[in-house]
C-alpha cells in the first residue's frame, strides 16, 4: 500500500516512488516542506488539497520537472535529482488541461511523443492504434483536434501518458470534463493499471474518486502533509458520532419528547411527514451500538412502526474538511504570501 | 536510495539523442506553425504579395534610374527576405510563453528531451518556417524583377547578392533565438510579443539601414557582416541552449 507522511519515512526497495522529506522552495516561500511519501508497484496514492497546497508542485518534482530544493526521492528506481531524464522516461504525466497541439491530428500527435520516447516504427504504430481504439478515436484519428470536445482532448491526453507504457503515472484531475461515462472508463482504466502493476499518483478534488480508486490518501496543506491512510482509516479518524436516521411507518408526535434524555442520544430531531414524505427520526451518537437499541425499543413500546434504520457513516469529504479547515488561519496567511509573490505551488 | 535504484529500475524505449529529438520538435513545431491560419496568411502577404507589390511599384516604373542599379537590387534581396522572416518572432515567442497559455509545453517539458533538444528545437521550429516563407518571396521577387527588368539578372552583383540572401537566414535566426529567450522568461504571449518587438527593433533598423548602404559598403564589409551575424547566432543559440532550463519556465508560473 502506499504511504505518504509529514515525517522521513523508512526506505523500502519495492517502493515505485519513495521521497523523503521533499522540499521546494521559490525563493523565500516554501511550496513543499518535508513531504515523504512511498508508492508501491501496483498503488494508487491520492493527493488531496486546497488550491495552492502543494500538489503540483509535489508532481513535477517526482516527475523530474522541477528540482526539488531539499530532500531525496528516487522514482521508478531513477534519482530526481541526479537522473531526471531517467525519471522523465519512464513516466507518464497529465495534468489538469489536455495540453494537446490542437492543429495536429491525434494519430500524428502520438506518434511525435512516442518518437520523443524513442519508440521504434513498428511499436508506435501498434501502440498508437491500440490506444485510440481503447478511448474511442479510431474514427476521429485523422481530424484536427482543435475541434474536440473537452472529454476527447482529455481522452489523447491519457493516451499520450499510456504510450511508452510507464510504470509510473501522475494523473492530475484526469476525469476532469469527462462525461459520466468517460469518468467512469477511465476510472477502469486506472483500476487496470494498479493491476498492470504501475504506481499511479492521482492528483483529485473529487473526494469521491479517491475514495473509490486510491489505496492511500495524503491530504495536504500549505505545502505538508497534514494527513495521510487510507481512505477507511481518514473516514474513521476523529469521528467520534454517529448520525443515526429512522424511518416510521407513520406519525409519532412523542417521538423527539421520548428520545430526549435517553443516554447517548444527542440533538434528537422528528420530521413529521408532512414536510417531507415519511416521519423521519434524526439523532447523533458516540455509541451507536448500545443506543440504536434502545432507541428502537423506546419507539416501539411508543406504538411506532420502524420501517428503517440508517448508521450514515463520515465521509472522506468530512474527514478532508475538518483535515483543512482545522487551521484555516495559517493557509490563509500562506495564500497572501504566495500570492504576493506570484508563486504557483 | 541506491539500493532501491538498483532493483526497480524497469526498462524503457532509449530516447532519441539531443540531435534527433531537436529535430523532432523542430518539424512538429514548424508545422504547427505553417497550419496557423495567421502565420499562413502573413506568409503569403510577405512572401508572395509584397515582393511583388514592390517591384511593380517601386522598381519598374524607375527601372533605368539609380534606384534599380544592381546595388539597389542586391539591397532590395535582403529587404524581401528579411519581412517574412518577422514571422519567427511571432511564431518564436508562442513557442514557450504561448505554449505555455494553452497548457501544451507541459508534456513537451516531461518528455525525455533534454534542455538543449527542446530550446534548439524551439528556435529551428519557429526559423524554418519563417525561411520558407523568406524563399519564396526571394523566388516571387527575383520572377517578377526578371519579368518586368529583363537584364535584372545581368545588374545584380553576384557576391554582394550572395552575401544580402546569406544574411537574411543570420537575421532570422539571431531575431527567433532572442523572442525565444525573452518567451521562455515572460508570463503571457502578448507581453512575450511586445518584449521581443521591442528588444528586436534595433537590429531591424540596423539591418534595413545596412540594406540601402550595402552597396556603398560593397561584398567585402558585407560578407564580413554576414561572418559575424553567423558567429553571434552560433554564440547566441549555444549559449541560450546550454543555459535555458526548463524548470525556469514553470517556476515562472
Amino acid at each position: 500500500m502506499p504511504h505518504a507522511s509529514p515525517d522521513t519515512g523508512a526506505l523500502t526497495p519495492a517502493a515505485m516512488i519513495e521521497a523523503r522529506a521533499l522540499t521546494r522552495r521559490f525563493g523565500t516561500f516554501v511550496a513543499v516542506d518535508r513531504v515523504s511519501l512511498r508508492v508501491p508497484a501496483g498503488g494508487i496514492l491520492a493527493l488531496l488539497g486546497p488550491n495552492g497546497a502543494g500538489k503540483t508542485t509535489i508532481v513535477r518534482m517526482l516527475a523530474g520537472l522541477v528540482t526539488p530544493s531539499a530532500g531525496e526521492a528516487v522514482v521508478a528506481g531513477c534519482d530526481v535529482r541526479s537522473d531526471p531524464a531517467g525519471v522523465r522516461a519512464r513516466v507518464g504525466l497529465v495534468t489538469d488541461v489536455p495540453g494537446l497541439h490542437e492543429q495536429m491530428a491525434p494519430a500524428p500527435y502520438l506518434d511525435f511523443y512516442g518518437q520523443l520516447y524513442g519508440l521504434d516504427t513498428a511499436t508506435r504504430r501498434r501502440r498508437v492504434a491500440n490506444l485510440l481504439a481503447f478511448f474511442g478515436l479510431d474514427d476521429v484519428r485523422t481530424k484536427r483536434m482543435a475541434g474536440f470536445s473537452k472529454g476527447m482532448k482529455q481522452r489523447v491526453a491519457l493516451a499520450r501518458a499510456l504510450l511508452h507504457e510507464p510504470p509510473v503515472l501522475f494523473l492530475d484531475e484526469p476525469t476532469s470534463g469527462l462525461d459520466p461515462l468517460g469518468a467512469r472508463a477511465v476510472r477502469e482504466l486506472i483500476r487496470e493499471l494498479r493491476s498492470e502493476r504501475r504506481a499511479v499518483v492521482l492528483c483529485t478534488h473529487d473526494l469521491d474518486e479517491a475514495e473509490r480508486l486510491a489505496d492511500e490518501v495524503a491530504i495536504l496543506r500549505g505545502g505538508r502533509v497534514v494527513a495521510t491512510g487510507s481512505p477507511g482509516a481518514l473516514r474513521a479518524g476523529g469521528a467520534t458520532e454517529t448520525v443515526v436516521r429512522i424511518e416510521l411507518a407513520g406519525p409519532c408526535p412523542g417521538a423527539a419528547s421520548t428520545l430526549t434524555g435517553l443516554d447517548g442520544v444527542l440533538a434528537p430531531t422528528v420530521e413529521d411527514g408532512v414536510s417531507c414524505p415519511a416521519t423521519v427520526v434524526t439523532y447523533r451518537t458516540p455509541q451507536p451500538r448500545e443506543t440504536n437499541p434502545a432507541v428502537v425499543a423506546r419507539l416501539v413500546a411508543e406504538g411506532a412502526g420502524v420501517v428503517t434504520v440508517t448508521s450514515e457513516r463520515r465521509s472522506l469529504e468530512d474527514a478532508y474538511a475538518a483535515v483543512v479547515e482545522s487551521d484555516g488561519a495559517v493557509d490563509r496567511e500562506r495564500v497572501l504570501e504566495r500570492n504576493g509573490r506570484g508563486r504557483g505551488g | 536510495m541506491g539500493a532501491v535504484v538498483d532493483r526497480v529500475r524497469p526498462r524503457v524505449a532509449t530516447p532519441p539523442g539531443d540531435l534527433k529529438a531537436t529535430l523532432l520538435i523542430a518539424r512538429r513545431g514548424a508545422i504547427e506553425s505553417l497550419r496557423d491560419r495567421s502565420t499562413a496568411a502573413m506568409g503569403v502577404f510577405f512572401s508572395l504579395v509584397l515582393p511583388v507589390l514592390l517591384v511593380m511599384t517601386s522598381i519598374w516604373p524607375r527601372a533605368d534610374s539609380a534606384e534599380a542599379s544592381g546595388g539597389a537590387l542586391a539591397g532590395y534581396l535582403l529587404l524581401v527576405g528579411l519581412l517574412p522572416t518577422s514571422a519567427a518572432v511571432g511564431s518564436a515567442s508562442g513557442q514557450f510563453a504561448g505554449e505555455f497559455e494553452q497548457g501544451s509545453l507541459t508534456p513537451l517539458l516531461a518528455s525525455p528531451a533534454s534542455n538543449t533538444a527542446i530550446f534548439a528545437g524551439k528556435v529551428l521550429g519557429a526559423v524554418a518556417p519563417a525561411l520558407i516563407f523568406a524563399a519564396v518571396a526571394e523566388t516571387a521577387f527575383v520572377g517578377s524583377l526578371a519579368f518586368v527588368v529583363p537584364d535584372a539578372f545581368g545588374r545584380l552583383p553576384a557576391g554582394l547578392s550572395v552575401a544580402m540572401l546569406a544574411l537574411v537566414p543570420g537575421v532570422a535566426v539571431f531575431a527567433a533565438t532572442v523572442a525565444s529567450l525573452i518567451s521562455s522568461r515572460v508570463r503571457t504571449y502578448s507581453s512575450a510579443q511586445q518584449l521581443a518587438g521591442f528588444a528586436l527593433l534595433p537590429v531591424w533598423a540596423v539591418v534595413g539601414g545596412a540594406a540601402f548602404a550595402a552597396q556603398d559598403w560593397g561584398t567585402p564589409i558585407m560578407t564580413a557582416i554576414v561572418v559575424g551575424m553567423i558567429a553571434i547566432d552560433a554564440a547566441l543559440v549555444a549559449l541560450a541552449a546550454a543555459t535555458w532550463r526548463r524548470e525556469e519556465v514553470l517556476a515562472r508560473r
